[in-house]
């Protein structure tokens, strides 16, 4: 499939319940993992593979397909989620998650698992990468477009700001960069942490035409890139704001939800319990 | 075209060029160092569209090269060894070995050559670092042929690389159409009494210090080893076995670096006598060659004494 089908209201939502449902499944099995910044993706990232990217999932390095690098690297989970429910490999690997030897680990990586684009996980450098996959496109004469999911934490990295500047000078408008503004960082928020605002002014300032959207509202997302994509002469940064844990009573409401411990069974059923939903898992 | 009339940056610049021709994927990338890196001149007036420079951003140039190769580009990040190694360290680390993208990381002035920028510039320590990193090969080409050959195999191999550049011309050791292969040391004088072991900056010297002992009547076996990692570990045994004494000699500190690469394959396999040359645990500072030669004890006088001496003590 290369044009993305039409996907009714109700079959995003039933697909974000039945994403937030697989992907708390498949982190919990593995005993811990980052559900908060996964949870606070899901709309995105449903979006990005379901109505906006141009991907051949037969053909994973089909070379006009559109190009996404998760940069905040440990949300992984749910782009492989994403990935197995394209076809790029089995739904059964998402039950490996974190596990011994598997293919999807903890953070995104590019040689273990079709439809990667670029290892990341040490935060800040995958910007730096999609700027490069959006000028090798340029140098090209190529017209796919480079997506980038950056974390809010992940934006106290100053290669983020090189990188910023770097694409503002090179005018990148093949570039579109999605920041996750869900508020929270491991050690608190991201006002006591290391305050980002005034977040868009920044961008402005770096050279980039922002939007701001509730990243979990469907149409604002799907306008949002549409516009982006229409942008000229400079790149495109989504602050997409975010509820970290979303979707999930029991993570919403932990004030430390980054790395979510899943020790025991009863722990385990508190967090499922958490979900809007109960339902059989595809593997 | 005599390339030993040029320095050995401007080496890197026109060989630069000659990959473009052959194919336009491989490109020049520069943290502002482009003059120094004598790129500026011939690359980016003959070949614009290879040429990017990313400003005074090692991190985001290593990181741009990543997508960039990614994407099938074949760049070449070229900076002093200070900021082409150890500022942009996790970079290279993730984005170019552990993901194998095929990047090209090239450092310019090792060692002592930084002179007069001083300790802040001087890295001792690259083929240390660069070395412990898992897919990376490492290579320190000693003259301008050598210096073309090395770069013609790393634009032909898909291989995560950082190369050391000297950058002021170095006297002609090799054959203008020499051959590199990472997996082999080139002997360059034959000898059986001591094994002198040497990279990059400092064959030159080595070789000059086998030559006067040769007068002497001292016969050094001098193995050049452009490739630091991987490192031909069969060469150094055969030689250790025939001379029973090794010396060691590096523009780096001796801690993990050339003579640590041979001290770990000595060890293990054919224990005998090593004396490693080069700086010591220290930083280091604003002076020339010859002062910091004789201040850390590893110039040509230096060479021959320690191979004298190896050489006396395990006859």
């Amino acid at each position: 499939m290369v044009e993305q089908q039409q996907v009714s209201r109700e079959q995003l939502d039933a697909l974000a319940r039945e994403f937030r449902y697989v992907v708390t499944d498949a982190i919990c099995r593995s005993g811990s993992g980052h559900i908060g910044g996964v949870m606070s993706l899901v709309e995105i990232v449903i979006t990005l593979y379901y109505r906006v990217m141009r991907l051949r999932p037969d053909d994973p390095s089909w070379p006009e397909r559109d190009r996404l690098v998760l940069s905040k690297g440990h949300a992984g989970p749910i782009v492989y989620t994403a990935l197995a429910y394209k076809g790029f490999f089995p739904k059964a690997w998402l039950a490996t998650v974190n596990q011994n030897g598997t293919r999807l680990p903890s953070h995104m990586d590019q040689i273990l698992t079709p439809g990667v684009e670029m290892t990341a996980g040490s935060l800040g450098q995958g910007l730096s990468a999609a700027c490069g996959m959006a000028l090798a496109a340029k140098l090209d004469g190529k017209r796919h477009r480079v997506f980038c999911i950056i974390g809010d934490g992940e934006s106290d990295e100053g290669q983020i700001w090189e990188a910023a500047m770097f694409a503002g000078h090179r005018q990148l408008d093949n570039l579109t960069a999605i920041c996750d503004y869900n508020k929270m960082q491991i050690d608190g928020t991201t006002r006591e942490v290391l305050d980002l605002e005034p977040l868009a002014d920044k961008w402005r300032a770096f050279g980039w035409e922002v939007f701001e959207i509730d990243g979990h509202d469907w149409d604002a997302i799907y306008d949002t890139l549409a516009r982006a994509d229409a942008v000229t002469g400079k790149p495109a940064m989504i602050l997409a704001h975010t509820i970290k844990g979303k979707g999930n009573r029991e993570t919403e409401n932990l004030v430390d939800c980054h790395n979510v411990k899943v020790p025991d069974e009863a722990t385990y059923g508190r967090i499922m319990c958490g979900l809007e939903c109960k339902m059989d898992l595809p593997y | 075209m005599n390339y030993h009339e040029k320095e050995m940056r401007v080496i890197y610049a026109l060989t630069l060029n000659e990959l473009i021709a052959r194919n336009p994927n491989v490109l020049c990338l520069e943290a502002d160092l482009s003059k120094a890196d004598a790129t500026i001149h011939e690359v980016s007036t003959k070949n614009p569209r290879n040429f990017i420079n990313c400003g005074v951003q090692e991190a985001n140039m290593v990181g741009v090269a990543a997508g960039l190769a990614r994407e099938g580009k074949i760049p070449f990040c070229a900076t002093f060894t200070a900021f082409a190694t150890r500022r942009a360290y996790d970079q290279i680390t993730i984005s170019v070995a552990y993901a194998n993208n095929n990047v090209k990381i090239v450092g310019n002035s090792p060692g002592i050559t930084q002179g007069p920028n001083g300790g802040t510039h001087m890295c001792f320590q690259d083929l240390a670092i660069m070395r412990a990193m898992p897919n990376m090969h490492v290579y320190s080409p000693a003259d301008a042929n050598e210096l073309r050959a090395v770069m013609f195999h790393m634009a032909d191999h898909h291989q995560p690389t950082y190369m050391q550049l000297v950058r002021p011309k170095m006297p002609k050791l090799f054959d203008e159409n020499c051959r590199f292969d990472p997996l082999s040391a080139v002997r360059l004088h034959e000898g059986s009494d001591v094994t002198l072991v040497s990279t990059g900056f400092m064959t030159r010297f080595a070789l000059d210090a086998a030559r006067e002992l040769s007068a002497e009547g001292l016969r050094v076996d001098l193995l050049h080893y452009p490739s630091v990692k991987p490192f031909d570990a069969q060469a150094l045994i055969e030689s250790a076995r025939r001379t029973g004494a090794v010396v060691t000699v590096e523009n780096q500190s001796i801690i993990g670096g050339l003579g640590s690469a041979a001290c770990e394959v000595l060890s293990e396999q054919h224990p005998v006598r090593v004396k490693r040359l080069g700086i010591p645990d220290r930083f280091g500072e604003v002076a020339d060659q010859e002062y910091l030669f004789d201040k850390h004890g590893f110039g040509p006088k230096h060479i021959a004494k320690a191979c004298r001496e190896l050489a006396r003590a395990t006859t």
